[in-house]
């Protein structure tokens, strides 16, 4: 791919393609959806361009690391989702004042509206306003690959970190992007990094400084060349920022109304207040068109606050609720807004289609995200539910994030689901209070991945603190979720990176108990769980466990097949590989009247096996 | 190209959606569209709903289709082929649907009845223009393997020519993103010719 080449790309693709021709020698990151992707192109080219790129064992290492990268001279790109910034966002409020050095530190931030693959739908953009940083939020994939080169010129000329937001819908679209070049950059060497790394002992004079540089790129931004913010004489304005750019252009066209002009604002934060006050002269009313919360329509009402003995125009959006507050936009959305404040009418379709659709709804069941096949968290919840069974008191187990949160959905086998390492900070919560009368033992669920993300200081915690609790690390040696990426503790390691062991970390917290066990076992499982319960103090079972979507497509075949003696099973009355099982792989033959292994979704982990009461599945 | 043409890639976790899109999408760039595809992954995967919007068009579009703008609906499963149009079908919508279903967690359990094939294409006719079905178990059991019922519903969609894209530019987009291995080429040209023969209720 050279410059000039028309390229399919997704939003992130093209964010990669940006930080490259910006000529980024290093790149951060921990894997999180719907970011993923930007730091897997890098890394597809990173030996032959001689970039570093790494996956961090969190978001705030991450950002430590990249900005370490850039006080020595080499720009360096630091990519997460959302709810990793608020992992990093401790660091990013100090090195705001720090300084990130001459080298350049773009992060890249992507939120996700509607929570397609997150536990909330937080705006982002916040951090830049709490951390005095400026924020950018391209409208299309091209110019998502354009605007890296501007962010790091940026990052470089005032020596802070610059914040590129992205979407759901943005990151994950794809379309069209004309390539830019690739600097021919000799291998940079790393400079000393700059003195006076540190806030104290005055960091109200560091802020200070801060708030001069943001002065001076609000005006930088009054004249960015991202921003469309023309004069006009509509009387209806659109102030669109990110993808809604392209909503608000087709809610346009669909009602057919002329007297709007949608106005696009890329350079969110500093607000460049000047240009968009006189981009929004004489309109009467103003739709704020941007995902999330009301954030560029609160910062535009404050300049109007501002603006002495002039007309006012009507503000509309997410404050006075034209459009909802929660949820992510689309075309309909923008277009009912558009409808409520200009009268005209809008139905997307008659009348009867909406009641013939309503019919329909009754036909549908969900589909809740469920383990896969052969998956090995869906063993140990098994063995968690049976040695709770067995088990005299009641028992709750919070749970983390990763594949093994599906649980949540899996006979509600986890209580609790929050933040990355929330499953054993939580437990150690639990397991202290005893004395207070809470008598029920407490199971905190984990993976490889997140035990080393954020679940070592919660550890190191329920140590401590002698906390009453099981701590289960499912290690399934990959960051499944977002697409086996290796984890530290991964037996195959990327290029120079080294295996950390679980278990040697986790002996070294002096548990009062540990062992290991393997998930398809589940009796085994079952037993250690069971007699972890009726022991009192800090306890770890590290349990191993394949991922099938990440294991070898021929190791399938390599195992005999699993098959359901038809004479065996006692069909009707039982049922419960299927019923409680439940794994996608079995399902159920009505005329025969026993259930069934589907050949092509088994995967042969025989699971099921010690599952039926009757012996009815068996391997061969 | 007058107008653009929506089309709604409706399937489950696992079942080649995203290919489907990126193999439109190519097609479309070999014939000189602008395509935008819309595309939803990440925990869905694991057996969820998903949904590939692709629009092909001169000019850069946004990611997702309008409600009630859908001009093809590709079904790669039955229940998630009405999901779709109940979700974005309307008046121009012409809905091709694999009759293989992918049963849930509720329906395996017996808690919930997935429903019958000919009341969803009931359900499918009162909101969709034209709907055709086409059932590739046959030709996924002979070559061995469910993973190429993508290649076929492509093949399928060329069969009842209603795509702006020609079969050539399917074809040569599907190689380019899956290879030209023999199950997929296969499954194509045995789909298409389950497409020719599909008749419209």
């Amino acid at each position: 791919m050279i410059e000039g080449d028309q390229v399919l790309m997704s939003g992130n693709e093209a964010i990669a393609r940006g930080a490259i021709e910006a000529g980024i020698r290093f790149c951060a990151s921990y894997p999180g959806t719907p970011s993923t992707e930007i730091t897997e192109y890098i890394m597809k080219t990173s030996d032959r361009r001689d970039i570093h790129a790494e996956w961090s064992t969190n978001e705030k290492v991450a950002l430590e690391a990249s900005t370490a990268a850039s006080w020595a001279g080499l720009p360096a790109l630091c990519p997460m989702k959302s709810l990793g910034l608020n992992v990093a966002a401790d660091f990013l409020l100090n090195v705001n004042l720090s300084g990130t050095g001459d080298g350049g530190l773009v992060i890249v931030v992507c939120d996700d509206p509607r929570g397609h693959s997150s536990s909330n739908e937080q705006d982002s953009r916040f951090y830049s306003k709490a951390a005095h940083l400026p924020l950018l939020e391209p409208s299309s994939c091209q110019q998502a690959k354009d605007i890296m080169p501007y962010a790091f010129e940026i990052s470089k000329r005032y020596e802070i970190p610059v914040i590129v937001r992205s979407t759901t819908r943005l990151s994950h679209t794809r379309a069209i992007v004309e390539l830019g070049e690739v600097p021919d950059i000799e291998i940079e060497s790393a400079h000393d990094i700059p003195s006076n790394l540190y806030n104290v002992p005055r960091p109200d004079f560091k802020h200070k400084q801060l708030l001069a540089k943001l002065d001076d790129i609000k005006e930088d931004f009054e004249k960015s060349r991202f921003n469309k913010l023309d004069s006009s004489d509509k009387r209806v304005r659109i102030l669109a920022s990110g993808i809604t750019n392209r909503y608000s252009e087709e809610a346009m066209r669909k009602l057919d109304l002329e007297d709007i002009e949608i106005l696009s604002i890329t350079t969110t934060f500093p607000l460049p207040g000047k240009s968009v006050l006189k981009a929004l002269d004489s309109a009467t009313h103003v739709l704020f068109a941007e995902e999330g919360q009301p954030f560029t329509e609160e910062n535009v009402a404050v300049l109007f606050a501002k603006r002495k003995n002039r007309t006012v125009p009507e503000l509309h959006g997410k404050i006075d609720g034209v459009i909802e507050r929660y949820g992510e936009l689309n075309v309909d959305k923008v277009a009912h807004a558009l409808s409520r404040i200009t009268g005209c009418e809008f139905r997307p379709v008659p009348p009867e289609f909406e009641e013939r659709a309503q019919k329909s709804r009754e036909l549908l069941l969900d589909r809740p995200p469920t383990f896969c096949p052969g998956c090995g968290h869906r063993a140990v919840y098994w063995a968690i539910k049976k040695a709770k069974q067995r088990f005299d008191k009641p028992v709750v187990v919070t749970g983390d994030i990763g594949c093994y949160s599906m649980g949540i959905f899996y006979d509600s086998s986890l209580d609790t689901m929050q933040a990355m390492g929330s499953s054993i900070g939580t437990a150690s919560g639990l397991g202290q209070l005893s004395r207070f009368g809470f008598d029920q033992k407490v199971i905190a669920v984990a993976g490889d991945s997140t035990f080393f993300h954020a679940c070592l200081p919660g550890l190191v915690n329920a140590r401590n603190k002698n906390a009453d609790l099981t701590f289960i690390v499912i290690d399934n040696n990959t960051t499944a979720m977002t697409g086996f990426q290796p984890s530290p503790s991964s037996h195959i390691q990327r290029g120079e990176t080294f295996s950390v062991d679980i278990e040697n970390i986790a002996r070294a917290a002096l548990p009062d108990y540990i062992d290991i066990g393997i998930a398809s076992d589940i009796p085994a499982t079952t037993d250690l769980i069971h007699e972890n319960l009726t022991r009192d103090g800090l306890k770890i079972i590290i349990v191993k466990a394949v991922c099938r979507l990440a294991e070898r497509e021929d190791s399938k075949a390599e195992r005999p097949k699993v098959y359901i003696d038809a004479d065996s099973c006692i069909g009707e009355n039982c049922k419960l590989c299927m019923t409680q099982f439940g794994c996608l792989a079995i399902e159920w033959n009505e005329e025969e009247d026993h259930s069934e292994i589907e050949n092509h979704l088994c995967v042969r982990c025989g699971d099921c096996i010690v599952v039926c009461p009757h012996d009815a599945i068996r391997r061969g | 190209m007058k107008q653009h043409q929506n089309i709604l890639i409706a399937g489950v976790g696992g079942q080649g959606n995203l290919v489907c899109g990126k193999t439109l999408a190519q097609a479309a760039v070999e014939e000189g569209y602008k395509p935008v595809v819309g595309q939803i992954f990440g925990a869905s995967r694991r057996g969820g709903t998903v949904q590939t919007h692709v629009r092909i068009s001169n000019s850069n579009l946004g990611p997702l289709i309008p409600r009630g703008d859908v001009h093809i609906i590709l079904g790669l499963e039955p229940m998630e082929t009405l999901r779709a149009a109940i979700e974005y079908a309307g008046p121009e919508t012409i809905a091709l649907m694999s009759e293989t279903p992918v049963q849930t967690v509720d329906s395996l359990a017996g808690r919930k009845l997935y429903p019958r094939l000919d009341e969803l294409r009931g359900s499918l006719s009162a909101l969709a223009r034209r709907v055709y079905s086409v059932d590739p178990t046959e030709t996924l059991e002979d070559l061995g393997t469910y993973r190429v019922q993508n290649s076929y519903m492509l093949g399928a969609l060329c069969g009842i020519q209603t795509a702006r894209l020609s079969k050539e530019s399917i074809k040569t987009g599907l190689i380019e993103i899956v290879g030209r291995s023999q199950p997929n080429t296969e499954a194509f040209e045995e789909g298409l010719k389950a497409g020719r023969c599909a008749v419209s209720e």
